[in-house]
This record gives structure tokens, C-alpha cells and sequence, in this order.
């Protein structure tokens, strides 16, 4: 479990960790050198205080010395080694000496001992090692004591720092919030910190795509509505002519209009439906490998009829013409609905704009290992002036005395978006010479890589 | 009355001139912005019925183009764009009217008469001429408040007549009143019609100035 994340809660917990850790380091250092510093003095002061005594005439009993505020012990004994002196006898003091400083462990904790041979004496002066210590302790604690004290206010102005330096996420945040859904205009950028102008470039440039991306569906939604309108009229109006025919003959025709009138209308409707799936981001599909020579045959079949009852011929040429022999498939790797949408549009079209007595070819083939995939008819053609723009969508090349713009219009753009989906490289070219112009040929390329 | 439709589509050309030829209106359909301009040319046309998205030429330069020359005869902008900004740019093309697909039959009869009534300067929808009464919208015409049943073509005659009252139109403008392209027409239809519309009306109804061609007599009484 991750508890909330808070930036201002996570600063001062390690600002406050990192001051603690400063304050004792800085103890401990403090601790350290001031007992450096008393061992020096301290000694000092014993070696002072053992010849001080080097030569005073000390009487054998104790108590010559009050205890002194230092706490020193004084030991004396003469050359034969007796004890002629000693300062405070209930201190648990080693009863032989060693000429110089060391340091000793009693019972009562480790003592600093001084001892010096003088005029057949041996003085010997002895201190805690505690009270060096408490020395430095308290010096320790006299530096960290005001650290310590400042530690919270530190931590305080950490909190309302960080609150403060925070504050621009916040209005960002406020004018995200305050938005609603279609305002896409991108955030002020001046007078942002450095830390918060990255966020803030990046949500631009993304509101920026969202922007392109929903006038670019609000353009298509209009050009639909307005396209929707008009095989809708026509099915109005012929509801209408039959509501008023006044014979079986005229309201027969009405009727049959008026299903050619649905027939139409359904068809731009499942055009437009083709192309919102293919849409960039609808539905990834996953590629398979798809035969293009089968799906070609399937897709000539499914036109056969149509072809045949508009009088063009329909069918596939070049290497797979033969279809006794089972031809060498040629496999791109792709959507296989989506490819058949792709070969049915282009089909659909050549049969569409293909007068009576003209000829379709559909052609597959290998080409230095790029799948080439070939829709060749008689019709035509598209002059070189409108090739730029049959792409578009609801684009209708004007074709002067055409009596069949039943066509949606959509079916190039579909061809586009779905050959783009697949890396496939599109050219229009001339098809077959016929008598009403030199054809249309549509050549797609799909690279070796995804074959 | 003879109108010029221009639109592209088939279904819907078809569907309109079906639609408004049994409203008694002649109606001639164009596919293509040039194709509209020539039959424009032709002046024989009341009213024309524009789609704005129209190849070759748009409608709408079709219509700025007609008004440069000084074409007065009303426009009725018929087209799917229903925006806000599409209408005002047609209106203030020159166009008259503005309907948007998908439309009414009816509606648009009823706008195309209403048109061509304020175009003739009248704002009473029955055409008034001395004891002779016709109704375009219900297609009724009453003599001294009697009614007489007229066929179509009669019908649209005496309405071309009582347009002008006064004016004499020619045989050929009578034809082209009554008559969209590719119609048959015999070489004395309009005699025929003309004669059957006096035989109904009365003698007096109709004058003929000889070798000119036929008036309705403002003080006509018929019968």
C-alpha cells in the first residue's frame, strides 16, 4: 500500500531528518574535541598540582586536603615505598605508582593518574576521568541545545516555504479545473517556476493534439451530417411523391426510388461507419497474415453480380488469372477486415465509374519482395488536376453527365486510411485505355517488412 | 409558371421536379453551375430553385454572377448546409428564400408561389382579374365566385396570363410558361388550351391581338 504522496509533508520530513542527523554529528564532534581539549587542560593541572607538592612536608595523616572541587586525590610515599600521604583514603586507588600519566580503571570508573619522583618522594596526583567527560558533555550539549531550538521554527518555515513555492501547481490545477470539456486553449506559460513549466509545456501540447484531434471529428461529424442530408431528402421526397401518387404506376415507381433511395442512404452510413473503425485509436487490431490472393478472388465473387448487371467484365489478371492452378499465395502480414474493406472500396469504384462494356482487372503479385496489390479499370479515369484531393473525404471527382453519383464519396478516403494502417504506399495511375478515357489504376505497395 | 432547378444529385433533381410538376409548375433541371448559367441565359425562367454545392460553378457564384447582371428573378437557395453563417451568406448572395433539406414538398411550393407573388408585387395569394379568380395554392379558379375545373395546362395558361394582366405574351412565351425542355410540344398546344380556357371562361376572357399574341382584358366580363 502506498499511502498519499505529499511533496510538502515528504520536504520537511527530510529536512527534519537531515537537521537531526546534523545536530548529532555536530554533538558527537563537539563532545570529541572538547575532551581533547580538557584531557590537555586537566593534565596540565595535574602536573601543576604534583609539583606544587614536591617538597612540602605532608604529615602522615590524611585529610591535610579537603577533597578540592576537581575532585584530585593526592598520593605520597617515600623511597622505601610507604604511603606517607594520602588525600582521600575511601578512593579506591591503586596503592603503587608508575611514573608519568596513565590511566587507570578502579572500581569507582577509570582514573587519570599523575605521578613524578621528587626530593625521594614519589607525589602522585589522581583525577576521575568522569569529570572529563561531563566537561565534555556539557559543552556538547551547550551547541546543540539552540540547534535543537531552532529545529521546529526551521521546519515551520519549510511547511509554509514549500506551500508557497507550490503554489502555481495549485492554480494550474484551479484552471484545469474550472474548464469544460470543449475549452482547448492551451495554459498560460509565463511567470511558472522552472519545476512546474515542463508540466505545463507538456499538458499544452497535449491539449494542443486534443484540439487538432476534435476539430478534425467535429469537421467530420459536420461533412457527415450534411452528407446524410442529402440521400435523406431524396427518400423524403419520394415518400412524399408516393403519399401523393394517385395511380398503382407512380406510386410503384415512388417505391422503387424510394428503396433506391435506402439502398443509398444505408450505404454512406456503413461507409461512414467503415471509416470511424479506422479511425487512428479506435480499435488496434491485430495483424495476421492475409493472403491477397484469395481475399482478391473472394472480393472479385462478391462484386461478380453487380459487374455483370452493369455490364462491365470483372475479374483477376496477370499471374493468378489461371484459377485451375493453385497460384503461389502472396501473404502480407495485415488486418484481414480491414484489407477487405480496403480491395471492396476499390473494386466497388471501378465498377461504379466503369461504363457498360468496360473492363475491371484485379492484379496481385511480388515485386522485389513488396506485396503489389492492382485495381485496373476502363472508366475514365481521374485527370491529374483532382488526384490531389480524391482522398478526401466526401471529395466526388464532378463527372460531367454522370447519372450515378450513388457513391458516398468516403471510399478513396477508407482505401487511404486503411493502406496508411498498413505502411502500404498508394498511386493512382492510368488503368486501361477504354473508349471513355485512358482508366484509372490504383496501385498499393506493401513493403517487404511487413510481408 | 417555369422554374429552373439546379441541383446535382439525381435522386433528389428527380424527386423535385416530379414533385413540383404535379403542382403545376414546369420545371426545368440542371446538374452543374454552367449548366444553370445557360439556361439562365435563356430568360424564359420565373424563379430558380439553387443548390449551393453544385460542380463546376458553386451556387453561390452562380447566384452573385446573376445578380451582377442584373438578373432580379427571385432565388430559392435549396441545400443541406443549415448553418447559421450558410444562410446568411446566401440571403445576402441575393438569394430570396433559404430552405434546408430535407424539406416538404408542400413547403416548397408554398414558398416558390409566395416568391413569385411578392416578385409580381402582390401580397394576396389568389391572382384577381376582373370576374376571374385563381388560387395557386389550392389550384382553384372561380368565375363571378363559381368554380370552374381547368386542366393543368389551362390552369398554368390563364395563371401566366393574370401575372400581367394587360400584357401580351407571344405564343413562344406562352410555350415556355408551360413547357420545361424535352416536352413535346405540339405546334398549336397553346391554341388548344387557349381555346378551351375561352370556351370555359368566356369569349372575352382572352384577347388575341393577331400576329402578337394573347392578353387577358383587365375589364374583361366573362360570360
Amino acid at each position: 500500500m502506498t499511502p498519499v504522496r505529499s511533496i510538502r509533508r515528504e520536504l520537511v520530513v527530510w529536512l527534519a531528518a537531515g537537521l537531526l542527523v546534523a545536530v548529532a554529528a555536530a554533538a558527537i564532534a563537539t563532545y570529541m574535541r572538547a575532551r581533547a581539549e580538557a584531557n590537555e587542560i586537566f593534565d596540565y593541572q595535574l602536573r601543576q598540582m604534583a609539583a606544587s607538592l614536591t617538597g612540602v612536608p605532608l604529615a602522615g595523616t590524611p585529610g591535610g586536603l579537603t577533597p578540592g572541587a576537581d575532585a584530585l586525590v593526592v598520593q605520597v610515599w617515600d623511597r622505601n615505598g610507604v604511603q606517607i600521604f594520602l588525600s582521600q583514603p575511601q578512593q579506591p586507588l591503586p596503592q603503587y605508582a608508575q611514573l608519568g600519566f596513565n590511566t587507570v580503571g578502579t572500581a569507582a570508573g577509570e582514573w587519570r593518574v599523575f605521578s613524578t619522583l621528587a626530593g625521594g618522594q614519589v607525589v602522585q596526583v589522581a583525577q576521575p576521568m568522569s569529570v572529563r567527560r561531563e566537561l565534555a558533555a556539557s559543552m556538547a550539549l551547550r551547541t546543540i541545545v539552540p540547534l535543537l531550538v531552532v529545529a521546529p521554527l526551521l521546519a515551520l518555515f519549510v511547511w509554509f516555504g514549500v506551500a508557497r513555492g507550490l503554489r502555481p501547481l495549485e492554480r494550474v490545477a484551479a484552471a484545469l479545473g474550472k474548464r469544460s470539456p470543449g475549452v482547448l486553449e492551451p495554459l498560460a506559460e509565463v511567470g511558472l517556476p522552472n519545476e512546474v513549466r515542463p508540466l505545463v509545456h507538456a499538458l499544452n501540447s497535449l491539449l494542443g493534439r486534443l484540439d487538432r484531434a476534435l476539430g478534425a471529428q467535429r469537421a467530420f461529424i459536420a461533412d457527415a451530417a450534411h452528407e446524410l442530408r442529402t440521400p435523406l431528402t431524396a427518400v423524403h421526397l419520394q415518400a412524399q411523391l408516393a403519399e401523393r401518387a394517385t395511380t398503382d404506376a407512380e406510386r410503384r415507381t415512388a417505391l422503387v426510388l424510394l428503396r433506391a433511395g435506402l439502398t443509398r442512404a444505408t450505404h454512406l452510413v456503413e461507409q461512414l461507419l467503415t471509416l470511424a473503425r479506422e479511425e487512428p485509436g479506435v480499435a488496434e487490431r491485430s495483424f495476421a497474415p492475409v493472403n491477397l490472393v484469395e481475399l482478391s478472388r473472394s472480393i472479385v465473387g462478391d462484386h461478380a453480380a453487380i459487374a455483370a448487371a452493369r455490364g462491365v467484365d470483372l475479374g483477376i489478371a496477370g499471374d493468378h488469372a489461371d484459377s485451375a492452378t493453385d497460384a503461389t499465395p502472396v501473404v502480407v502480414n495485415g488486418d484481414a477486415a480491414g484489407l477487405r474493406a480496403l480491395l471492396s472500396n476499390l473494386v466497388d469504384n471501378a465498377v461504379r465509374y466503369t461504363p457498360s462494356g468496360g473492363r475491371v482487372d484485379v492484379t496481385v503479385k511480388r515485386d522485389a519482395g513488396d506485396a503489389i496489390l492492382a485495381v485496373r479499370d476502363s472508366g475514365p479515369g481521374i485527370p491529374a488536376s483532382e488526384q490531389g484531393r480524391v482522398f478526401d473525404r466526401f471529395y466526388r471527382v464532378p463527372a460531367p453527365g454522370a447519372t450515378d453519383v450513388s457513391g458516398s464519396g468516403l471510399g478513396l478516403a477508407i482505401v487511404k486510411r486503411i493502406a496508411e494502417r498498413h505502411d502500404a504506399h498508394i498511386t493512382l495511375g492510368p488503368g486501361l485505355a477504354g473508349p471513355s478515357g485512358e482508366g484509372l489504376g490504383v496501385t498499393l505497395r506493401f513493403p517487404a517488412a511487413g510481408a | 409558371m417555369r422554374l429552373l432547378l439546379a441541383e446535382d444529385d439525381p435522386m433528389i433533381g428527380e424527386g423535385v421536379r416530379q414533385g413540383l410538376r404535379q403542382d403545376g409548375f414546369a420545371v426545368d433541371w440542371v446538374q452543374d453551375g454552367r449548366a444553370a448559367e445557360l439556361a439562365l441565359a435563356e430568360n424564359v425562367h420565373d424563379l430558380l430553385l439553387l443548390d449551393l454545392g453544385l460542380p463546376r460553378k458553386e451556387g453561390l457564384d452562380v447566384l452573385r454572377a446573376m445578380r451582377r447582371r442584373g438578373d432580379v428573378r427571385p432565388v430559392l437557395i435549396v441545400t443541406a448546409r443549415d448553418a447559421l453563417a450558410d444562410r446568411v451568406a446566401g440571403l445576402d448572395a441575393g438569394a430570396d428564400d433559404y430552405l434546408v433539406k430535407p424539406f416538404e414538398l408542400d413547403e416548397l411550393a408554398a414558398r416558390i408561389r409566395a416568391l413569385l407573388r411578392r416578385h409580381a408585387g402582390r401580397a394576396a395569394p389568389v391572382l384577381v382579374c376582373g370576374d376571374i379568380e385563381l388560387d395557386p395554392a389550392t389550384r382553384q379558379t372561380r368565375v363571378r365566385g363559381l368554380p370552374v375545373t381547368l386542366s393543368a395546362r389551362e390552369f398554368a395558361l390563364l395563371e401566366a396570363l393574370l401575372a400581367r394582366p394587360g400584357a401580351i405574351l407571344s405564343r413562344a412565351q406562352l410555350e415556355d410558361k408551360l413547357y420545361g425542355w424535352n416536352e413535346e410540344v405540339g405546334s398549336n398546344a397553346v391554341e388548344v388550351h387557349l381555346h378551351a380556357l375561352r370556351r370555359k371562361l368566356g369569349a372575352d376572357a382572352i384577347r388575341n391581338v393577331r400576329g402578337v399574341g394573347w392578353m387577358i382584358d383587365a375589364k374583361a366580363r366573362a360570360r
